[in-house]
């Protein structure tokens, strides 16, 4: 190794290091506050999912009656862990992307404490009966200024390091992550507009309504999510991405495709005939976006096995992605007109189809990310294998329980709905063992997040160890790849290529 | 590719799909004509206008702010979107007494009143487009309809033809108070000892009153009917 290669290589790491030091309590505190959220979120999914089959259980708290619960239950997960993770991810691979050090710390971690009295304030709202009926808006009416405000506070500095970035390459994570940074105000501002400010029919705001919650899944977690796995994939493999112009399809088929998708749930209601039928059509062709990433990342990360089985972050990143090809066959199959689309409309499936999308996907690439990012900003490796892999394990099998009751308990139950000979009891009785199912996935999942919680949070008090080694999904007490163990403090400068 | 070029291709991609999806719909459906009725068509004239009456706001807000568009919708599609018109009561009533046939699709002038079309998300629970005409007919036949709702909020397993109801209890919308003389009309509960009652309050009374405004089965014009009746004798 020539002595001018390993200077600039030394110079890398040291910047490296000064952008994760920079970021380290705002990537922490965004991280923490959403896993935090998420408990709270699963929490409350796992009383209200109880209520369906149980309508008795704490049914004498007016605050913990069903329809408070149920929106508390996805607005937490939302806008307190989906927003927050997302940002805690953009900031730091902007950062690193676009090689500047963060140098708003103070504004940044103010305006995510706005963020979190916002979605805490909301959240109170709605449990204390001051919701607005909007589906994923059901904060009250002060809420969105707030939340819109911490976020552009937040992340115009993303935008503004992508701005002065040295002349180069474009990564295709930054073309997702900008992306996704421009559509969410757009997106949020219209609905919110036009559903609070501007009065317009009321049959139109509901379809405006179910534009937003297609596009914040698809125009804002998914290209988070997706530009994310893009980073990871190649990163922990050291191998390129499988192919580029997949990548170009996967991003501008997602751009021109998913902001029309959404408004089939309101087929058959008064708007325009043409609204519903396009929104089905777009959400089946997600189909193409879905799968040209999904197939690319998954060959990225197929390039180098070894890894893929010891990194918990590969881990995490390709269950996600696997969630990503089930949630894209499920927008087919869920969403044919004239045969599913009827079925599904208002069956169980549209609960299911949004939370394999936040959990199945989104969260489970951001578990995969945390995993990666946490030890490089708090120079800690994570404590203990086994905590990851319980958190690997529920979360998965909770997911495949969700993705269960989205594809056959939506369809048996719409039968059951749509059988008008039949008594109405009957399609309800139809949907009590799926209703049963997603409690049992939801106590899963909130086991296996209440493990990630409690590592993440001693991670932050750099309670980690001090250990040159990542922690791997090895067995104890097989040689580690890595060599023998030595403390990370003791690998002086010459030795910080590790990352 | 610049970060002009990247942002004018994003812009061009999301902003025609947000005009023509969003903006020009909500603009149109904001200024929706009313209905002129023909002769011909309709065997009257005038302005079509359903007619609505009760606390229709206060009680919409109630039902949001309680979720019960959670499990309930309030859309009956055509049949081509789903089975809804064939339900013997979801549509309207497939035997009226008066109006024979009433059941029929909802339209865009169905939600007068409302601020949010509640079409819902989910249908764990029936159609909600004809409650108010159900509760009256079907289920408190000649008796007291508000009656029947107060009791099937405040317990709707308390029923004994819907002891298997998946229905959230909202016994926090009622009040409990000490009976004066002797118990009100309207009280849903009295305890054992006689001395206490628990009555609708002032969010059920506007909920209740909202749910017996829902009777969407009013004739439609013609040009709204997706299958309008031939008249008895024609071709």
């Amino acid at each position: 190794m020539s002595p001018v290669i390993s200077t600039t290589t030394d110079q890398d790491a040291l910047l490296r290091a000064g952008i994760d030091r920079s970021l380290r309590h705002p990537v922490m505190f965004f991280l923490t506050s959403g896993a935090a959220w998420l408990a709270v979120s699963i929490f409350l999914g796992v009383i209200s999912s109880a209520k369906v089959h149980s309508p008795g259980f704490l049914s004498s708290c007016e605050w913990l009656t069903y329809g408070r619960v149920f929106p508390a239950h996805i607005n937490a997960l939302v806008y307190g862990w989906g927003m927050q993770a997302a940002f805690a991810v953009i900031i730091w691979l902007m950062a690193r992307l676009s090689r500047k050090e963060c140098t708003s710390v103070g504004t940044i971690l103010v305006a995510g404490h706005v963020w979190n009295i916002g979605v805490g304030l909301g959240i109170v709202g709605i449990l204390s009966g001051y919701g607005t009926g909007m589906p994923w808006m059901e904060f009250p009416g002060f809420a969105w200024p707030v939340l819109l405000v911490s976020y552009f506070a937040i992340l115009i500095w993303s935008f503004i390091q992508f701005r002065v970035r040295p002349e180069g390459h474009v990564y295709i994570s930054q073309w997702y992550i900008l992306a996704a940074m421009i559509w969410f105000p757009w997106i949020f501002i219209t609905a919110n507009t036009l559903l609070y400010c501007m009065p317009g029919h009321p049959v139109m705001g509901a379809g405006i309504n179910a534009w937003y919650k297609s596009a914040l899944i698809f125009l804002f977690f998914t290209p988070v999510a997706l530009g994310t796995a893009y980073y990871l994939a190649p990163k922990v493999t050291g191998r390129p991405v499988f192919s580029y112009s997949l990548a170009k399809l996967g991003f501008w088929s997602l751009a021109i495709i998913a902001p029309w998708a959404g408004m089939q749930k309101l087929v058959g209601a008064p708007i325009p005939f043409f609204l519903p039928y396009v929104g089905a059509a777009a959400t089946a062709l997600l189909f193409i976006p879905a799968c040209a990433a999904g197939v690319n990342i998954i060959r990225t990360m197929l390039s180098c096995r070894e890894t893929l089985e010891v990194s918990p972050a590969l881990r995490f990143t390709m269950a996600g992605i696997a969630a990503l090809i089930v949630l894209a066959l499920a927008a087919v199959l869920l969403n044919l007109p004239g045969s599913t689309l009827p079925l599904t409309q208002f069956s169980l499936s549209g609960y299911g189809f949004d939370i394999l999308a936040l959990y199945g996907f989104f969260s489970l690439v951001m578990f995969g990310a945390t995993y990666f990012i946490v030890p490089r900003v708090t120079r800690r490796e994570w404590l203990s294998r086994r905590l990851i892999k319980m958190h690997f394990l529920f979360s998965v099998y909770g997911t495949i329980f969700v993705a269960l009751v989205a594809l056959f308990g939506g369809l048996q139950q719409g039968v059951g709905q749509e059988a008008w000979k039949e008594p109405w009891a009957t399609a309800a009785d139809s949907a009590f063992p799926y209703a049963v199912t997603i409690t049992f996935a939801w106590s899963l999942i909130l086991f296996s997040n209440i493990f990630f919680f409690i590592h993440l949070t001693l991670m932050w008090l750099r309670l980690g160890r001090r250990s040159s080694h990542p922690t791997l999904l090895v067995s104890a007490h097989g040689p580690n790849p890595y060599g023998e163990e030595g403390d990370i403090d003791n690998a002086g400068p010459g030795h910080a290529t590790a990352h | 590719m610049s970060l002009r070029t990247f942002i004018l291709g994003l812009s061009a991609s999301f902003g025609v799909a947000w005009l023509a999806i969003i903006v020009v719909p909500f603009f149109k459906m904001r200024d929706l004509a009313p209905i002129q009725l023909s002769e011909a068509m309709d065997g009257t004239t005038g302005v079509f206008f359903p007619k609505r009456s009760g606390r229709v706001a206060d009680g919409a807000k109630v039902y949001a702010e309680n979720g019960c568009y959670l499990c309930h919708t309030q859309v009956v599609r055509p049949t081509y979107a789903g089975n809804d018109m064939y339900r013997p009561d979801w549509a309207g009533l497939a035997t009226d007494a008066d109006r024979g046939d009433t059941r029929r699709e909802t339209n865009a002038y169905d939600f007068f009143g409302e601020k949010f079309a509640q079409i819902g998300v989910m249908r764990l629970g029936p159609d909600l487009s004809n409650l108010g005409r159900r509760v009256e007919t079907i289920h408190a036949p000649g008796g007291d309809p508000a009656g029947w709702l107060y009791r099937h909020l405040y317990q709707p397993r308390g029923n004994p033809q819907l002891w298997k109801s998946t229905c959230p209890p909202l016994p926090f919308l009622f009040v409990k108070r000490e009976i004066k003389s002797s118990p009100s009309a309207d009280a849903v509960r009295v305890d054992a000892a006689g001395e206490h009652e628990w009555v609708p309050g002032s969010d059920a009374k506007a909920l209740v009153s909202y749910l017996l405004s829902l009777k969407k089965d009013q004739k439609a014009p013609a040009s709204l009917n997706f299958a309008p009746k031939k008249a008895s004798g024609a071709p």
